[in-house]
């Protein structure tokens, strides 16, 4: 390949999203290419840095995969008792419309309905104190309390026993800011 | 076959249901942040600086899964309503029912703040709280303290901020005095230079990741653990003299430093901190953090010999999770406190001679003249420096 590959063709590299031959092509050119090669690192650490930076919240995909299949059971054995009662079916629009409006009214008050979790048990969680992208935070199991430092570029990060300290130039006042987030 | 009245009827009971079910989704979607409920400014009565205007413009709470992601900016102005110049405030953060042992705090040092004007301090801050907390202020800002240009202060100073903006003011003054001498002895190029030099020293300066944990961190890797010795950079004028020191090493964790230091001073010495080196397997330094003195200060004698230990974890990456393996450490006396209230730091010759600046952050007043350079050029520089 004596042409560069294009931007977009370095940026699926890095992410492994190319084709077999698409990869191989432009493997063989970054071997020789430095430009490319810092390209490629550099989409990399992007990919990184975004992942780093996104901020889902955990998932207790055991407790879902169990309530999902314990929903499943009991609609199979509802199902079963159902069959064992044969009814006869008999179509009234005007029971179905009562039925539609008082199911939609359950649904919207079910999902308006905050759910206690008073039930769930964890174990506590030590809180740490971790900087990221977007600022320093301090975080004990799904909270988190995190100072941000927006439009800053230049940004010093330290850790002084239990705190943690981010300091930059305020773009907007010019004013260095020091932020810190402490853990007792 | 149905009627046209009971079609009606089926549409207007499942747009009712639509209704019920999506209004409160849509509306728990994004809100705006109203500034009474979500934030309580807390200054004390005779407080010499006043809070005059608050903006929490482009905030918003945003449900995301089982928490709410509540995204505050606060904009305040503050006057100062004492009779001599500010040289820093600091302003204390809780956020008492998100984090219960945890608060944040907001310092802004290097100000020159005359009586009777006003100054900005912003505050950006991100909460993750479950949804069904009640609506109690988010959020309470309070004054911990203002530092004045005779270093005299005001405050509850819960969190040593005293000790702190004092330190950043001598640091202040000492880097001052530098540019100025720079700038009397070889003029505008030379202070050019200077400000170039410390441009390029914070652009090479070898960044690392830390993550800090009370007490003992539970890491994934089994790494056996090793006990490594600090060696000390010393300082010919330093109050005080590092003697001996240790951590325990495991991979890329650090924890429980415990320094021996000797006070060489005539006064009592109430705090002392260390600044904490770390080198990787391939030679690169790191400043890693500093190991400061217990919490409660204690009180160091002429002569005496304390121990300077902290009970943290520190765990150390970079490019975004890539553990840094240590291999060696060193320390330095990076701040003392005396027990009248007085502060030392390292003089510029002193970090330059240990070649500290290269790895050091620049102080916060460093930072803040070589981006007025960055922004404004030398004349506004010069001009700034004239002012002090």
């Amino acid at each position: 390949m004596t042409r560069h590959p294009s931007e977009s063709l370095l940026a699926l590299f890095a992410g492994g999203e190319l084709g077999r031959f698409g990869k191989w092509r432009v493997e063989r050119h970054i071997e020789g290419c430095a430009d490319c090669q810092r390209d490629v690192a550099e989409f990399s650490a992007l990919r990184s840095e975004v992942a780093a930076a996104s901020d889902m919240p955990e998932v207790d995909w055991n407790r879902l995969a169990v309530e999902m299949k314990a929903n499943i059971r009991l609609g199979l054995e509802a199902g079963a008792c159902i069959e064992k009662r044969p009814v006869r079916m008999s179509f009234s629009p005007r029971a179905l419309a009562a039925c539609a409006s008082l199911l939609l009214l359950v649904a919207a008050f079910l999902l308006e309905r905050p759910m206690p979790r008073a039930a769930e048990v964890k174990a506590p969680e030590a809180a740490i104190l971790e900087a990221s992208g977007m600022g320093i935070q301090v975080k004990e199991g799904e909270q988190a309390l995190m100072l941000l430092n927006p439009g800053a570029h230049d940004i010093h990060y330290s850790a002084t026993g239990g705190a943690m300290r981010a300091r930059y130039v305020d773009a907007d006042t010019g004013n260095v800011t020091i932020n810190n987030v402490y853990v007792q | 076959m149905c009627s046209s009245k009971t079609v009606r009827l089926i549409f207007a009971g499942v747009a009712v249901g639509c209704w019920l079910v999506s209004a409160p989704v849509l509306a728990a979607q994004e809100s705006p942040l109203d500034l009474h409920s979500s934030i309580r400014i807390n200054f004390p009565p005779k407080s010499p600086i006043v809070p005059l205007n608050t903006s929490v413009d482009e905030s918003r709470a945003t449900p995301r899964g089982g928490v709410m992601v509540v995204d505050l900016h606060m904009a305040l102005s503050l006057r100062n309503a004492g009779s001599q110049h500010i040289r820093g405030v600091t302003l204390l953060v809780t956020a008492q029912e998100v984090t219960p042992g945890g608060k944040a705090s907001v310092a802004v040092p290097s100000l020159d703040v005359p009586p009777g004007e006003t100054f900005p301090v912003r505050i950006d801050l991100r909460l993750l709280r479950p949804l069904q907390l009640g609506n109690t202020p988010l959020v309470v800002v309070s004054l911990d303290g203002v530092l004045f240009e005779n270093l005299t202060f005001f405050g509850p100073n819960d969190l040593n901020s005293r000790r702190s903006m004092t330190a950043w003011e001598m640091e202040a003054q000492r880097d001052r005095k530098h540019f100025k001498t720079v700038l009397s002895a070889a003029g505008p190029d030379g202070l050019r230079r200077e400000m170039l030099d410390s441009l390029a020293r914070q652009a090479e300066r070898p960044r690392i990741d830390v993550r800090v944990s009370r007490g003992r961190a539970t890491s994934a890797a089994a790494t056996p653990e090793q006990l490594a010795q600090f060696a000390f950079l010393k300082f010919p004028d330093s109050p005080i003299e590092p003697t001996n020191g240790w951590a325990e090493i495991a991979g890329n964790e650090a924890r429980a430093p415990r320094i021996e230091v000797r006070n060489r001073s005539s006064k009592p010495v109430s705090y002392v901190e260390i600044g904490w080196i770390v080198k990787d397997r391939e030679g690169r330094e790191f400043l890693a953090g500093s190991v400061p003195g217990a919490d409660k200060d204690v009180l160091l004698p002429p002569g005496q010999t304390g121990r300077v230990l902290q009970d943290t974890t520190l765990r150390f990456s970079r490019n975004a999770g890539e553990p840094v393996t240590i291999a060696s450490m060193a320390g330095f006396v990076s701040q003392v406190e005396f027990a009248d209230g007085k502060v030392w730091v390292p003089d510029r010759s002193s970090l330059e001679n240990a070649r500290l600046l290269r790895v050091l952050a620049p102080s916060p007043e460093e930072q803040r003249l070589t981006e007025l350079y960055r922004n404004k050029g030398l004349s506004a520089l010069i001009d700034e420096l004239r002012k002090f």
